[in-house]
């Protein structure tokens, strides 16, 4: 092979190869498929936390309604174990999907100290407005490997199994009230965190029905006083 | 001063009797190298242009082959946004809390709102079910069938029963509706003549359980039966 050959040669693989990593890279960032959640993303440590969060409420819900014959109380737990039962089905099934391990990369909660995308927006507005740079969405409330917001302690739950009656329905009502609102925390933190389509679908619906059961759980309590 | 005698180098005279002389075939030597030299290069070029257009050619073909690959492989092959369901109407802003009692709503029949605690079980009712309990199942993803007895056939109320989902769908008599079929999810609604309207299908591909309720997917079992559930 002559050298003027070879040249041609190592010409037209690197040609080939240039056009391919071109066209990837074209196609990648013109496909409207988003690249998928990371290890590390707001997406993976929320759908990881609230599964831990979403079987608490199973556990308690399925609990409760072997302690009552209340229609109302039991039909709430059915409502409340069924479909969150379910939607931790649903985050199980998008770590899978993703391609990432069920299993923490990181202390829970640590997804939520991260700033919200408004935050980085409001970060270049101060800027320009001059107004105060840092306000309550900037400001970590939480520290990697704090408590989940609304978990009941397992000591909680010990005392939930020893009751009976109305006495269970109360502390039910109690715990399940600040657990949905902790739920509601995260599924917020998450909606002003992730642009994913199907994380912002899902967590606009814990919002809107665990809002809508916190009102209907405070009537029952106060049912109950 | 002529001097016809004095024969001249370059006459043609000379060579028309003694042939080309010696430079003057040199010159035709030359020239005929030289015009195949030109074509040479005019044959080289070409081949060139020939050899960089066909690369060039080939290079953005499979640019956009490789391109058209990495796009279209990471696509959904249906994405149920992407569904155009002719003639739906959607409504948003629902509220969802749990009331007892009843609730006007606003559509009829409702697609969404407020609701009774219990929902439905999902199946086919010959009698009508209570609004409060059917938006439940439509919170939790069901798509729920309602026909108008007075301007339905009953060989229609059959193909509607045999077109809905077995499971998270409800199929019930709804008197008084305007039009003769209607089928609502949360925050969706289509109403319709005959059941063999493609939109129907399409309505429930892009509705049924779909992330467009609150809770698609929470139980559309262990709920209440209302009277005359056939299935």
């Amino acid at each position: 092979m002559t050298a003027s050959r070879l040249r041609l040669v190592v010409a037209a693989v690197l040609t080939v190869a240039v056009v391919l990593v071109v066209g990837v890279a074209i196609g990648r960032l013109t496909s409207p498929t988003p690249v998928v959640p990371g290890t590390d993303s707001v997406e993976a440590g929320f759908s990881r936390d609230m599964q831990v969060h979403h079987e608490q409420a199973v556990e308690m819900s399925m609990t409760v309604r072997d302690l009552t014959d209340d229609p109302a109380v039991r039909t709430m737990a059915y409502d409340i174990a069924t479909a969150q039962a379910q939607q931790a089905g649903q985050m199980y099934a998008w770590l899978q999907v993703w391609g990432v391990p069920q299993a923490p990369s990181e202390p829970s909660m640590t997804w939520m100290t991260r700033p919200t995308l408004d935050a980085a927006f409001a970060g270049h507005d101060h800027e320009a407005t001059g107004e105060p740079a840092g306000g309550a969405s900037t400001a970590p409330t939480h520290r990697p490997g704090d408590p989940m917001p609304g978990l009941a302690s397992a000591d909680d739950l010990r005392r939930l199994a020893a009751l009976d009656g109305v006495e269970a329905e109360r502390l039910w009502l109690e715990l399940m009230i600040a657990h949905h609102q902790g739920g509601v925390e995260m599924a917020e933190a998450v909606l002003a965190r992730s642009r994913d389509r199907e994380v912002l679908a899902f967590a606009t619906g814990v919002v809107t029905t665990q809002e809508s059961e916190i009102t209907a759980m405070e009537q029952m309590l106060a049912d109950r006083r | 001063m002529a001097e016809p005698d004095r024969p001249r180098p370059t006459t043609p005279g000379k060579g028309g009797t003694q042939g080309p002389s010696v430079k003057q075939q040199r010159d035709a030597r030359r020239q005929a190298k030289l015009a195949a030299l030109k074509r040479e290069q005019a044959r080289s070029k070409r081949n060139r242009v020939i050899g960089i257009t066909t690369a060039a050619v080939a290079g953005v073909a499979v640019l956009g082959l490789v391109v058209t690959f990495v796009v279209t492989s990471g696509q959904p092959r249906q994405d149920p946004a992407s569904i155009d369901v002719a003639g739906v109407q959607t409504f948003s802003d629902l509220t969802a809390n749990h009331v007892t009692g009843t609730v006007d709503y606003e559509q009829t029949p409702p697609v969404g709102g407020d609701h009774a605690a219990v929902w439905m079980n999902c199946g086919v009712y010959s009698e009508p079910v209570p609004d409060e309990n059917a938006v439940h199942d439509l919170e939790h993803g069901a798509v729920w069938f309602t026909y108008d007895p007075d301007q339905v056939t009953e060989q229609q109320i059959d193909d509607l029963r045999a077109l809905a989902p077995d499971t998270y769908s409800v199929v019930s008599p709804y008197p008084g509706m305007e039009t003769p079929m209607a089928v609502s999810a949360w925050g969706a609604q289509l109403t319709f003549d005959e059941v063999d309207d493609p939109a129907v299908a399409d309505f429930v591909t892009k509705y049924w359980k779909s992330t467009n309720a609150p809770e698609p997917g929470a139980a559309c079992t262990g709920g209440i039966d209302g009277p005359g559930r056939l299935s």
